[in-house]
């Protein structure tokens, strides 16, 4: 039994929701339009001229730098990340071990920890040890705040992979890292990438730690640079805008065809299966 | 254990911890030293003074502290979690229901979903920064177009706007997780338990009360835990919107840290503030421990 809805529910329903589809577009669709957009139609929802020259005043000021320390920051931290917590995420998954319960509790609550606690003591270490402005410790921070999460996502990925499969490969004579890597990885592999995704948003749009440890000003990662823009008397639009689509981009390329793993890699302890 | 699988476990596991103890134990403890000193952004090399509990009592007894708590605690934990859940709950009614199914609309829906998702949480703050501003915000030329007001609000200068403003603000931007989880749990739930329902001559209402709401109750208890220390924790979505203002009035746990310490230059307070916010949200960590992440490796060992 599929009933279908009276006409005047179905218009009702569809009119809401494409208004609230609107309401939820039209902020991100804005920042892609007026970046093209000639400051003086900038603010005119009537009147439309378009140009590229937002965006080549923005590199034409550096801002191609603070794109690409965001980018080199950001992977390398997403693939250290993410091999650390494959492989932890495998070992609490698969074996038990003195302690698991505890030392699982404990990559838990790095989740609900406040980072901003965390910005006085971690600057004051690192202006001591002369860290400061420095991308080994950039590195550092980012591969730590993505750790907790990312061994949550992939614990619950792991469930999905059937235990004989790596059980078999062990008898087979294959140690577990291989088996980790050459089993395991591929099968979980969208698992994979959609958690390396949320590390990689998580690192791209952070702005505590990089505006409290890097203060050089060619150090400067994205967020950083486009507040700085948005943070001058007068605010050059154009710029702010252009400098808001790039930083968009590329989550919103990752996002897309991947939200059904992240979702459900998140809804794994919400969902009863 | 096999000896072999003892070397692997503490290969895999040796990293992950000291990563989370040299970022997150070291530096706390840490802290719990700073925050009985004097110590302040002028003699980082030197240490502080001791001055024992002198920084807590100052900040429980300031009153600029009771002004942080409330905000906290009502506006940004019960107002801004109730208003997604709630919200989050309708629109994956509506994004799941028959007329969209029927008109196929589906994967269409669901991708504009994502967006706001997508938009990282800095853009987030500069597009509605921008669209609230008074002289050339589009909410405010909207308004007037509509006739509904004739002079421009100052959305987040103005004591009455700025918290709801700040609520919109992070709704927008994680509504969209909140319902694709209010999805994701309304997908599973049995479609014939609905229909039998609907047989036997159940209303709307006893269909949510006693089916759809049940179904969805442990989806609506995670996703409420992880928005309460999503934005409890949160600096950036009130620091960059207002700055903790008009004056104070929007100051949170979080941006009294981050001013007491990096603004004013006082670590040894700001870190004592960092303790007591460390304790409140361990408090919650321990209720979310039982309830989510004990799930996830209990589940396993059913198995």
């Amino acid at each position: 039994m599929n009933r279908t809805p009276s006409a005047s529910v179905q218009f009702a329903t569809l009119a809401v929701t494409a208004f609230a589809l609107a309401f939820l577009i039209y902020p991100t669709a804005w920042v892609f339009i007026a970046s093209l957009k000639t400051p003086d139609t900038m603010f005119s929802a009537t009147r439309w001229s378009m140009t590229l020259e937002n965006y080549t005043r923005l590199f034409a000021a550096g801002f191609g730098h603070n794109v690409l320390n965001s980018l080199v920051l950001c992977i390398g931290a997403v693939l250290l990340s993410t091999f650390v917590s494959v492989n932890a995420a495998y070992a609490f998954s698969r074996f038990r071990f003195r302690g698991r319960g505890t030392l699982f509790a404990t990559v838990m609550l790095g989740q609900t920890f406040p980072w901003i606690i965390l910005v006085t003591p971690v600057f004051i270490l690192f202006a001591r040890a002369g860290m400061l402005n420095n991308w080994g410790s950039m590195l550092f921070v980012y591969v730590a705040i993505s750790i907790p999460f990312s061994v949550y996502l992939l614990v619950g990925y792991l469930r999905a992979v059937p235990r004989s499969l790596d059980e078999a490969a062990i008898m087979d004579g294959a140690s577990y890292f291989q088996v980790v890597w050459r089993i395991v990885f591929p099968i979980m592999f969208p698992g994979i990438v959609a958690t390396a995704t949320y590390a990689f948003l998580l690192c791209w749009s952070e702005y505590l730690f990089s505006v409290a440890l890097l203060t050089q000003e060619e150090m400067k990662t994205m967020p950083l640079a486009l507040y700085i823009y948005f943070g001058e008397n007068v605010t050059d639009w154009g710029n702010v805008m252009a400098g808001s689509a790039l930083t968009t981009l590329p989550t919103l390329l990752l996002f897309l065809p991947l939200q059904r793993y992240m979702v459900s890699g998140l809804a794994a302890g919400s969902v009863k299966q | 254990m096999h000896a072999n699988a003892k070397g692997f476990v503490a290969f895999a596991l040796v990293p992950a911890f000291f990563f989370l103890g040299a970022f997150y134990v070291y530096p706390f403890v840490f802290n719990l030293d700073i925050s009985a000193t004097d110590l302040d952004i002028f003699q980082l090399r030197d240490g502080g003074r001791w001055i024992g509990l002198e920084n807590y009592i100052e900040l429980l007894t300031s009153p600029g502290f009771r002004r942080v708590m409330f905000n906290t605690v009502i506006w940004l934990t019960v107002v801004g979690v109730t208003v997604r859940i709630v919200l989050g709950l309708a629109l994956a009614f509506l994004l799941d229901s028959r007329t969209i199914r029927a008109w196929r609309l589906s994967t269409l829906t669901r991708i504009l979903l994502i967006v706001p998702w997508a938009t990282p949480p800095v853009v987030a703050i500069v597009v509605w920064r921008w669209i609230l501003d008074p002289r050339v915000g589009a909410a405010n030329q909207f308004l007037m177009w509509l006739g509904f007001i004739d002079q421009p609000i100052p959305f987040l200068a103005d004591a009455n706007w700025v918290w709801p403003s700040i609520i919109l603000i992070i709704t927008w931007n994680t509504l969209p997780l909140v319902t694709l989880t209010f999805m994701a749990s309304l997908q599973s739930l049995p479609g014939e338990l609905v229909e039998a329902a609907e047989i036997d001559g159940a209303s709307r209402t006893q269909l949510l009360r006693y089916i759809y709401l049940p179904h969805l109750k442990p989806a609506i208890i995670v996703m409420a835990m992880m928005s309460t220390f999503w934005t409890f924790n949160n600096f950036i979505y009130v620091w960059l919107t207002t700055g903790a203002g008009p004056g104070t009035f929007t100051n949170v746990m979080a941006t009294e840290i981050y001013i007491k310490g990096f603004i004013d230059g006082r670590l040894g307070y700001s870190a004592a503030a960092g303790v007591v916010m460390a304790m409140i949200m361990t408090a919650f960590g321990m209720i979310y421990l039982r309830y989510v992440a004990a799930r996830a490796l209990v589940e396993e060992e059913d198995r």
